[in-house]
């Protein structure tokens, strides 16, 4: 029973951790994204309801890194397999470090987009455009 | 046969504390945060959307059927825990006390474990993040009714992200396979 198996017992626990961390901080980067910029769409929203479909950008760019974190787990989990080749704890440590690389720059993607897409979405509901007439004036 | 494992491959402290964890602490822990941590998910969401909807219905009284919605997005993240917790508990297999620690059962508990972490802290996030949406949705339909279809597709992203961990959670845990053989 345990002479047939190579590997190492507990490799595993670190791999899936790390396709846990992969999806779970990337959502919470896409969560954080989306709500403070859909929260700065709403409240311009207000007085511009015009300007409301340009500003989904941010949340759409949020909603991208959850698809990311999605991808590396999914391949991290399909990639823990000790019965077609050997998980050693080197391979454990591999998954674990690559879940928490993308989980964590999702999360700091996703904070970033969220506090630049809330600034940027209340600047632009203030924007006037200025018309010239023919002869420069305004 | 003992009911401890010996370590066929290499230690280190760290595998030495985790082999002398049953797989079945790890399931049950597991199913357990998956529904425990989305259903808190769930509840924040709705009392966030919940008071704002409330409160602005006092001047615009219009709002309130239509809202509804947001409440719903919301409840669905509840049931998507509920939906993975029954389909986790079902791959737990009774397997003889000598492979208990086998390495086959570590990994289907590890599996179930990381499965029901995924579930639930994606359930969480995303509750909050509909929650959060849903009461600005509230708020500005009560201003501007032209509004609450424009808001309602940024809170379908955001409940997106319950489904994203809801299919990782279901692809992780067919990897939970238990030893059948003695």
């Amino acid at each position: 029973m345990s002479s047939t198996f190579s590997g190492d017992e507990t490799a595993p626990f670190f791999g899936f951790l790390g396709a846990a961390a992969a999806l779970g901080f990337s959502c919470m980067g896409a969560a954080y994204g989306t709500t403070k910029s859909g929260v700065g769409v709403a409240s311009m929203g207000v007085m511009r309801p015009e300007l409301v479909m340009k500003s989904i950008v941010p949340v759409v760019m949020a909603g991208v890194l959850g698809i990311y974190g999605l991808i590396i787990a999914v391949i991290i989990s399909t990639g823990i397999n000790p019965k077609a080749k050997s998980y050693y704890l080197f391979d454990g440590y591999a998954h674990l470090s690559s879940g928490l690389a993308c989980g964590l720059a999702g999360l700091s993607a996703g904070m970033a987009i969220g506090i630049v897409g809330d600034a940027g979405v209340s600047r632009f509901g203030k924007f006037v455009e200025i018309q010239f007439d023919k002869h420069g004036r305004i | 046969m003992s009911e401890t494992a010996i370590l066929v491959g290499a230690s280190s402290s760290w595998a030495r504390a985790l082999v002398k964890i049953s797989p079945y602490t790890f399931s049950a822990i597991g199913i357990a945060i998956s529904i425990g941590v989305s259903v808190l998910g769930a509840a924040w969401g709705i009392y966030i959307t919940g008071s704002s909807l409330i409160g602005a219905a006092i001047k615009a009284p219009r709002i309130t059927s239509k809202n509804l919605i947001s409440v719903i997005f919301c409840e669905a993240v509840a049931i998507y825990g509920v939906i993975v917790a029954i389909i986790l508990q079902t791959k737990l297999e009774s397997v003889p006390s000598s492979q208990t620690y086998a390495p086959e059962s570590l990994r289907a508990g590890y599996a179930i474990f990381a499965s029901g972490i995924i579930v639930g802290f994606a359930n969480l996030v995303c509750g909050l993040c509909v929650g959060i949406i849903g009461s600005s949705c509230a708020l500005s339909d009560a201003q501007n009714s032209s509004l609450f279809v424009k808001i309602l597709v940024i809170e379908i992203f955001g409940s997106a992200l319950g489904l994203f961990g809801v299919i990782v959670g279901i692809i992780m845990s067919a990897q939970a396979t238990w030893p059948t053989t003695v």
